[in-house]
């Protein structure tokens, strides 16, 4: 619902400006939500040592971590909506940084689970939600090239913190190490000072966007004035979320009417079943055809490198006027393209060796990289960037399973036929049928909104209509209150 | 024991053949001991080098083809070197057979005769040699890089071998002397495990005197094989000095990022009078609204 929801904002995003300083704080959100995990996984071998664990054992702090982060994302969006993003993300930071401090003081295996693994990862994923809404709010026009940016985060820290955790590791060993990486963690916090809420020039009661704490902007706010917006908007706000009701407002279940929500819903939970995994698997597969320890890394460089400037890259091309209205369309086709890559690397494998490896990992990161930044940025095109918060938290807890599930599936896989081909062939048809569903349903999706945009237009005229018609699509009672209110707003604002 | 395969020659053959045949060895070396063991391998062309590792004293026969040459010269010298010297009285004229020139000879081998053992065939002025290295087993490279361990914790230290030595000793480098870690005299310090061909040495309670190369050594029959590790006991405060020097700066970083957001709505607020009219709209909208939602907070309420 492209064109319903852009009204639907009530203000206009900066699209520039501070912005760019909120991208760049989100961009340092993204990079510790994603790599952090598992850049720990370099500790793993001497901490295994120490507490007399199998590896196994060990490699459950990388996936409680990444588990926690999953599925805090609802109860994140929920802070979101209600605080805002600057308090969630600074929180978030210092649950990070404190959990890795107190990890380094760690007697047993269980400590990590619950500090590192627990707390760490819901730490991360009150980075993780709030930096992508808070782009939705900043960002209209050039949304897909600040998303795009953004997510660019992950390679780039990836990048950085793999050679620091091992300096860090030679000098401090494995506790100095974490209590030093709490500290750099907290550098989140800064990102999360870096989130102003932004500021409206429209007074908003909706409970979405306004409880970013707004501040009334050219108006003038002087302190008073802004005291009372706080404290009015607070104490408003408190009982309409209570109204509700827990289950209405919470989960916001309206949001599995949304036709372009399920499609997108279901197109995911497909795709990451086979995301993750090859990049996993990529330099065993690499070791098993007999290339050295070095080269098998180096293939990974590879693949970062090539993602870190695909994310910006796709951002860009996405936010040309012939790709930003048919945004889905290019999604799906990166979806698609990552499958046609996973099939045809076993033959590039098998018959070029090492250089077909390596040209697989620069396609493959190319086809990753798009898929990463079109990600979110899809999704806020489908429900829009006041609903983003609360549908990225069930988009997050839903993908779940598939994330975590990929991988050992895919090493099941792997020992069932002992050849990683089948594990690859079987992620490439993971991603390739998704890419054509999303491809074919998005058709019919773009064609009923064109037939709903259309009658909109020809059947209504006038502001009321529009908002009538928003608020149909909302679908929730207390949205008439809202609506009266922009009604009243607009008619004073003439 | 000594396979026929004589064939096309390619290095990667070298180490199956050689594990074929060394794992039966263990089992041979422990049951009889005076056992010759056949150790063969093809020369082609180039200088090849192998490996064989020795668990005990036996007689080793070690013996080398070497295809024809071009020339096919109908016979030619071999003997053989140790550590680079010729062996005395090894020297034989070798015919050419099949196409090939085989050259053997048994060692008896033990502790002191280990070393770097090469045939060499030499005919018409040129030579090709093939070398053997004979030694205990080595342990796979250790981290050259110290293990950190703090003061009070503890520290776990891992010695790994391809095959099972018959013990494990640890010691501890003590400036040139070598002091033996007891783990019965001392429990409640050290502790050591071993497994067949692991073994582990948990120190406790770590002072700063602990620091320094620990040995451990894998005990043959033929010798010992040892390794260092070092380890580097360092107090709390180290970690602590750019931990503290790193949250320092997230704080002033973002007390500065806060400042500067006071300070620039501060000046958009402290602007010309042009803004009070929009600052009475503003005004009369939050009356309007605060009024709207009391109402509907009063009806919520009941």
């Amino acid at each position: 619902m492209p064109p319903a929801v852009k009204a639907n904002l009530g203000y206009t995003p900066p699209d520039g400006g501070w912005g760019w300083a909120v991208v760049f704080g989100a961009f340092i959100s993204i990079g510790f939500s994603y790599a952090f995990p598992k850049s720990l996984t370099i500790y793993f071998k001497e901490i295994q040592k120490y507490f007399t664990v199998s590896y196994s054992e060990i490699a459950w702090v990388s996936s409680i971590m990444l588990a926690a982060m999953y599925a805090g994302g609802k109860l994140s969006s929920i802070l979101v909506n209600r605080y805002g993003s600057r308090p969630v993300v600074i929180m978030g930071g210092l649950m990070v940084g404190v959990s890795m401090v107190a990890a380094s003081f760690g007697t047993t295996i269980m400590h990590l689970y619950l500090l590192v693994g627990v707390i760490g990862g819901f730490g991360l994923s009150f980075n993780l939600q709030p930096s992508l809404t808070i782009i939705g709010k900043y960002f209209q026009v050039k949304r897909p090239m600040a998303n795009g940016l953004a997510m660019a985060g992950s390679p780039v820290f990836l990048f950085t913190l793999a050679p620091l955790n091992q300096f860090l590791f030679d000098n401090f060993g494995w506790r100095g190490a974490f209590m030093i990486l709490g500290a750099i963690v907290m550098n989140c916090c800064v990102a999360g000072a870096l989130m102003r809420p932004v500021k409206m020039k429209t007074v908003q009661k909706d409970p979405d966007a306004a409880t970013n704490g707004t501040t009334t902007e050219k108006a003038g706010a002087t302190e008073g004035i802004a005291n009372l917006e706080a404290g009015g908007l607070l104490s408003d706000t408190e009982p309409k979320q209570k109204k509700g009701g827990c289950a209405d407002k919470c989960l916001d279940l309206s949001l599995f009417k949304h036709r372009g929500f399920i499609i997108y819903l279901i197109g995911n939970v497909v795709m990451f079943f086979g995301f993750f995994a090859p990049v996993v698997f990529l330099a065993p597969y690499a070791k098993g055809i007999g290339i050295d320890n070095y080269q098998a890394a180096f293939l990974l460089s590879i693949f970062a490198l090539v993602d870190m400037f695909a994310r910006p890259g796709t951002g860009l091309i996405a936010n040309t006027k012939w790709i930003r209205p048919r945004i889905q369309y290019f999604f799906s086709i990166s979806v698609a393209y990552n499958g046609v890559c996973h099939l045809l690397c076993p033959f590039l494998a098998v018959h070029l060796g090492y250089a077909g490896l390596v040209i697989y990992a620069v396609f493959f990161g190319l086809a990753f990289g798009m898929v990463c930044a079109l990600l979110f940025e899809v999704l806020m095109d489908l429900v829009g960037a006041e609903r983003f918060s609360s549908a990225v938290g069930l988009v997050t807890i839903i993908e779940c399973g598939p994330v975590l599930l990929g991988p050992p599936v895919a090493g099941f896989l792997v020992d069932v036929f002992d050849d990683y081909k089948y594990m690859y062939w079987a992620c490439g048809i993971m991603m390739l049928s998704p890419g054509i569903f999303l491809f074919i349903m998005n058709y019919f999706n773009y064609k009923r909104l064109d037939q709903e945009e259309r009658q909109r237009q020809s059947g209504t005229t006038g502001l009321g209509s529009v908002t009538r018609s928003i608020m149909e699509e909302r679908g929730a009672g207390e949205e008439r209150t809202i609506s009266k209110d922009l009604e009243m707003f607009d008619e004073e604002g003439q | 024991m000594f396979s026929p395969w004589i064939s096309s020659l390619k290095l990667i053959l070298i180490p199956l053949f050689w594990r074929g045949i060394y794992t039966k060895n263990p089992l041979l070396a422990l049951n009889d001991p005076v056992t010759t063991v056949f150790r063969s391998a093809v020369l082609k062309g180039d200088n090849l080098v192998e490996k064989v590792e020795i668990l005990k004293p036996i007689n080793l026969e070690l013996a080398c083809t070497c295809d024809g040459n071009p020339n096919k010269l109908p016979n030619v010298t071999g003997f053989w070197r140790k550590d680079g010297i010729e062996i005395a009285n090894s020297r034989l004229t070798v015919l050419l057979e099949n196409e090939q020139y085989n050259l053997k000879k048994v060692f008896s081998i033990h502790g002191d005769s280990l070393g770097n053992y090469s045939c060499v065939f030499n005919g018409a002025d040129k030579e090709s040699k093939f070398d053997f290295y004979l030694t205990a087993p080595e342990m796979g490279n250790m981290k050259e890089k110290p293990i950190v361990a703090y003061v009070g914790d503890s520290v776990v230290m891992a010695c790994k071998i391809k095959l099972p030595p018959k013990t494990w000793i640890w010691y501890k480098e003590n400036g040139t002397e070598q002091e033996l870690i007891n783990s019965t005299t001392d429990p409640l310090r050290y502790k050591i495990f071993v497994d067949r061909n692991t073994t582990k040495l948990t120190v406790t309670n770590l002072t700063e005197v602990d620091s320094g190369v620990y040995i451990c050594s894998a005990i043959y029959n033929i010798k010992t094989s040892v390794s260092h590790l070092e380890v580097r006991v360092i107090s709390f405060m180290e970690p602590l000095k750019p931990f503290i020097a790193i949250v320092a700066e997230v704080i002033i970083l973002v007390f500065l990022i806060l400042l500067y957001e006071r300070w620039g709505s501060q000046k958009s607020s402290s602007s010309p009078t042009g803004n009070m009219m929009h600052v009475d709209q503003m005004h009369k909208l939050t009356q309007d609204d605060n009024g709207i939602d009391e109402s509907s907070t009063r009806k919520r309420k009941i």
